[in-house]
């Protein structure tokens, strides 16, 4: 396992859209052990493979439970609203208020390729959403009312 | 997707107090600013958690002390502070499962670069939080003081200081009245709303409001988030204030037309409350030492809307021969140790220290000494401090007595903190005579 550089906003790679992933191979097992690392590194509750720099269908995220995998990930079904804060590792030190929905049904594939579906409401549901959107190159602050915060921690 | 680390701001925010010495409600009002954002329980999580964790840390480090081979005085200051406040959740904070506390600590000290430590830091918790309910401390009989300073987390000094002027009980008394949460008392803005017409417009912003036993303008509040937020506060209807500082200003006693003048008066809340009592009559002139302190002051002036009130820049150790015999009251809330106001500002406890008092004293009676000659004969003096302290109040009183023999104390009163509802503070009130 290793670290990968996370890309900043700015890197177009950041606004492509990223391809559907055919068929498991040992390089993309190995790039979500690797994503995964450098998630928990950053102390980031979710990342997309793009943020890495490559540009495929997959995300990571752990929001304290345990981590989930989602390859060619799309949302199925949402309702509510939730309004909140949410940063990304790919804007480090910003934070900004996104209305989002406050329940998400995603269907995905899993690590052996399998289907599977999975639910999440507040943080999680955010988190789906969050990560899918930089798969088709968009990142939160297309979405964000009003202004950035500056959410620098000192040390 | 990040989203704030709300113990990594805790810790900061805990390290800037004991590390660097800043004032712990400038803390906290900055992080509440900054992080508006933040939702209501994250908001109180990271208040309780800070406040907390500084109220008890005396009990904490004992507590670390017996199940750490390292004592906490040797401990990096990082660790330190990451255990202080994780055993504060443990033992005060039941919504936060045990497990989760330890897990976020280990990583907590991991993300800050001490992986080395992940076991220390795991295995002193899981320890503390299997033990936690046969911790005890030592017994009354082996110390009155210590067992005191140790149960209510106050230094040896204080308890010991005040062990001498007060029977126990009255001290043990205050040491809890100190660790019990505050309602937040306000004071009704009286030239523009009566308190139940406030009563009501409060209760409509979901704030429930309750009368203050003995002063007709005071109210304890509760139930809200940012009062900064509320309509009410906005238009200026009441102000956050202490029962003892809305002692200060009734104890004034001003007449309709009084020339009033408030030498150190930022953030202005008692100058502000004396224009009130003037109806508009008069003039209140608050003072104090820099352009930013009265800056403070002008803005709550204009919040106010009051025209009987005015803010210089002037410094209270400086005799200005204009002002000389110009006001019928002054009122001299002065630079004071704080020991009365440390279940607000619990940092005061750690860094005030016996040697600061004597400053301070010095600097109190220079500045007595000068805004004394402001005051008309026949005109009112009022000193008042927000501390418990002989030195820097009764004895100040009595100096001042021998050193000016054409003054004549009318009261003098050290209230003492009570049920966390009024700070611990000291009024005074002289005349000057007339001989005319």
């Amino acid at each position: 396992m290793a670290l990968r550089t996370i890309r900043v906003m700015g890197d177009e790679v950041l606004s492509k859209k990223c391809r559907e992933v055919k068929e498991m191979t040992p390089r993309i097992q190995e790039l979500i052990d690797d994503m995964l690392e450098t998630m928990y590194q950053g102390n980031g509750v979710g990342l997309a493979a793009p943020q890495v720099g490559v540009l495929k269908r997959i995300t990571t995220i752990d929001i304290g439970d345990g981590p989930i995998i989602l390859i060619n990930p799309v949302i199925i079904e949402s309702s509510g609203e939730q309004t909140g804060s949410e940063g990304c590792l790919s804007l480090p030190g910003k934070a900004g208020d996104v209305t989002r929905p406050n329940y998400v049904k995603v269907r995905a594939l899993n690590r052996e390729m399998e289907e599977f579906e999975v639910e999440g409401t507040e943080l999680l549901a955010r988190a789906f959403c969050h990560e899918v959107e930089h798969l088709d190159g968009h990142m939160y602050v297309e979405k964000v009312i009003g202004d950035l915060y500056e959410v620098e921690c000192e040390e | 997707m990040t989203q704030v680390n709300l113990r990594e701001l805790v810790l900061s925010m805990l390290l800037s107090v004991t590390r660097d010495q800043a004032y712990s409600h400038v803390v906290l009002k900055d992080v509440l600013d900054n992080y508006q954002y933040l939702s209501k329980q994250e908001r109180s999580y990271l208040t309780r958690v800070f406040q907390g964790t500084l109220e008890h840390m005396i009990w904490i480090d004992h507590v670390l002390n017996q199940f750490s081979s390292v004592k906490t005085g040797k401990m990096k200051p990082v660790i330190r502070t990451i255990l202080r406040f994780s055993v504060y959740e443990l033992q005060f904070m039941d919504a936060i499962p045990p497990r989760a506390t330890c897990n976020e600590a280990v990583k907590l000290a991991q993300k800050k670069g001490f992986g080395n430590l992940k076991g220390f830091v795991n295995g002193v918790l899981r320890n503390i939080s299997r033990e936690l309910s046969h911790i005890s401390l030592p017994g009354r009989e082996e110390g009155e003081a210590e067992y005191l300073s140790l149960r209510y987390s106050m230094p040896m000094w204080i308890v010991k200081e005040w062990l001498g002027q007060y029977p126990v009980g009255q001290v043990e008394e205050m040491l809890a009245s100190f660790l019990q949460e505050a309602p937040t008392s306000i004071r009704v803005n009286t030239s523009r709303i009566s308190r139940d017409e406030l009563i009501r417009r409060l209760a409509e912003e979901g704030i429930a409001a309750k009368p203050h036993g003995e002063l007709p303008d005071g109210l304890f509040i509760s139930g809200y988030d940012y009062l900064e937020a509320l309509e009410t506060f906005q238009e200026g209807l009441f102000y956050v204030q202490d029962v003892s500082s809305m002692r200060a200003a009734h104890c004034c006693q001003v007449q309709q037309g009084d020339t009033v003048l408030d030498v150190c008066a930022a953030p202005g809340g008692k100058s502000i409350h004396l224009a009130e009592l003037l109806s508009g009559t008069g003039m209140v002139e608050a003072r104090d030492l820099t352009g930013f302190k009265v800056g403070m002051i002008r803005e709550n002036i204009k919040r106010s809307r009051l025209t009987n009130i005015k803010a210089v820049v002037k410094d209270a150790r400086v005799f200005y021969p204009e002002d000389e015999a110009s006001a019928d009251v002054v009122l001299a809330d002065l630079p004071c140790s704080g020991l009365g106001v440390i279940g607000k500002k619990p940092d005061i406890k750690y860094h005030m220290t016996q040697e600061k008092i004597g400053q301070l004293v010095a600097l109190q009676r220079e500045i007595l000494h000068m805004v004394w000659r402001y005051v008309k004969p026949g005109g009112t003096f009022v000193y008042s401090t927000c501390t418990i302290s002989r030195q820097e109040n009764q004895e100040n009183v009595s100096w001042f007595l021998r050193e000016h023999p054409d003054s004549c104390l009318l009261e003098q009163h050290q209230y003492l903190p009570l049920e966390g509802e009024q700070d611990g503070f000291f009024l005074a009130k002289l005349i000057k005579e007339n001989y005319e």
